[in-house]
């Protein structure tokens, strides 16, 4: 076990992000065992202009919405402090889907939809079992960031259109006026830069 | 371990919270049972992250800032424990929507060797139904006008592209035909999403069609 953190902390120090990431995860450990208000007025400063963009990205959102959007983000990341647990997703990772589940949420409130279910219920559990897994996934989460800037840009265009504006790929397709084939090809050229695994033979 | 998988664009779509309701639900059932479908999208939803925090951030002022710290003594509101499964294995999600177990549920039989049982999620566009077919049963040809997606909860069917087992999901696009026959050896239950209703291409079955008419009520 010791070693497991050893590892994960020699993760962390060597990647550019790791002493960011680990001040995010801190702020975290201090709301949820001292209910920090400091540490979260750092995070809100951080994230809330990132979660704010995020709920204006595809422009389908008011001011208003977006303004709302951010404080129930930002509650619930107060609220659910306590559950995070830096040794299986990084911070922000952990953030990100709490935004996007309330943006679903949002969304579908607005169109009066009436659903038992929340965007929360059929997410996936971000957390992973194995401590091994645990760090594996750690490190291609570090991968993955900063790989990303090197991306070209026509890929990049189009996973933000999927992840933070929420389109399809076929709505992405009619308005790049691409065809879904490409699009489609794009994102996987997109995830094999990135090293996202995708190695197994029934994903046709 | 599953066998087949949601393709790579789903996974993407899933991750990204831009799939329809009820087959996000579909496909979180997977996601739970296969460690590889939930390490990528474990992958993907880290992407997501990225994307994020590589936005041109939006200025926020302080009284947004003051009006969330003025809530912070709000009670949290109860959360539903999803992952949990009860003890005869039934997936948290299904429980909830089931108020019971697969026996507490109002069937409709099609045929002799298939009832079918509709789950409301609220998706006005997918119709979310649990499928139970006896032992070594078949079920009529159809042909999909939407799409299909297909968890195998319980036992197993085969039809000409393979065999599928518990955990296993198969998706049919438009178009695709197929006769699933239910292993010989036990009951399989699975769980259907569909964005149309089947349509039943062998004569004897025709009549049935209006029993499946899409239901998301
Ligand atoms: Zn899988």
């Amino acid at each position: 076990m010791l070693q497991v953190e050893k590892i994960t902390d020699d993760g962390a120090g060597t990647s550019g992000s790791g002493t960011r990431t680990d001040e995010w995860s801190d702020c975290l450990r201090l709301i949820a065992e001292n209910q920090d208000r400091a540490a979260f007025t750092r995070l809100f400063r951080h994230f809330a202009p990132l979660m704010k963009a995020f709920a204006l990205s595809g422009s389908t959102l008011s001011a208003n919405h977006a303004d709302e959007l951010v404080q129930e983000v930002m509650l619930k990341v107060w609220q659910k402090a306590g559950g995070f647990n830096p040794d299986k997703a990084a911070a922000s990772t952990w953030i990100y889907t709490i935004a996007r589940n309330c943006r679903t949420d949002l969304y579908r409130r607005l169109q009066k939809f009436d659903t038992p279910l929340s965007a929360n219920d059929v997410a996936e559990n971000v957390e992973t079992e194995e401590a091994f897994m645990a760090l594996h996934q750690k490190r291609s989460g570090e991968r993955i960031r900063q790989l990303m800037g090197e991306l070209p840009n026509d890929q990049a265009q189009i996973l933000a259109k999927v992840y933070m504006e929420g389109k399809s790929h076929s709505e992405v397709a009619a308005e790049l006026d691409l065809p879904l084939g490409t699009v489609k090809s794009r994102v996987r050229l997109a995830l094999q830069k990135l090293q996202i695994q995708f190695d197994r033979k029934n994903h046709a | 371990m599953p066998k087949f998988h949601p393709e790579l664009d789903m996974l993407t779509d899933y991750s990204a919270g831009t799939l329809p309701l009820a087959q996000a639900a579909c496909v979180s059932i997977h996601v739970t049972q296969c460690d590889h479908c939930r390490r990528l999208t474990s992958q993907l939803t880290d992407l997501g992250a990225a994307l994020m925090e590589s936005l041109q951030p939006e200025p926020v002022g302080e009284d947004q800032l003051d009006a969330v710290l003025a809530r912070l003594d709000e009670a949290s509101p109860l959360e539903y424990d999803r992952k949990v499964r009860s003890a005869d294995g039934t997936p948290g999600i299904l429980q909830r929507l089931m108020r019971g177990d697969f026996s507490d549920l109002t069937w409709k039989n099609v045929g002799s060797a298939l009832r079918i049982s509709h789950l409301n999620t609220g998706d006005p566009q997918h119709e979310f139904a649990l499928y139970h077919i006896r032992a070594g049963g078949r079920i009529p040809e159809h042909t999909h006008r939407g799409s299909e997606m297909t968890l195998i909860l319980e036992g197993g069917f085969s039809d000409a592209e393979g065999s599928y087992h518990a955990g296993d999901f198969i998706f049919r696009k438009p178009g695709d035909v197929h006769a699933p026959t239910a292993l010989q050896s036990e009951d399989c239950i699975c769980l259907a999403v569909l964005d149309a209703p089947l349509k039943f291409t062998d004569w004897r079955f025709r009549w049935m069609n209006p029993f499946l008419k899409l239901r998301t009520a």
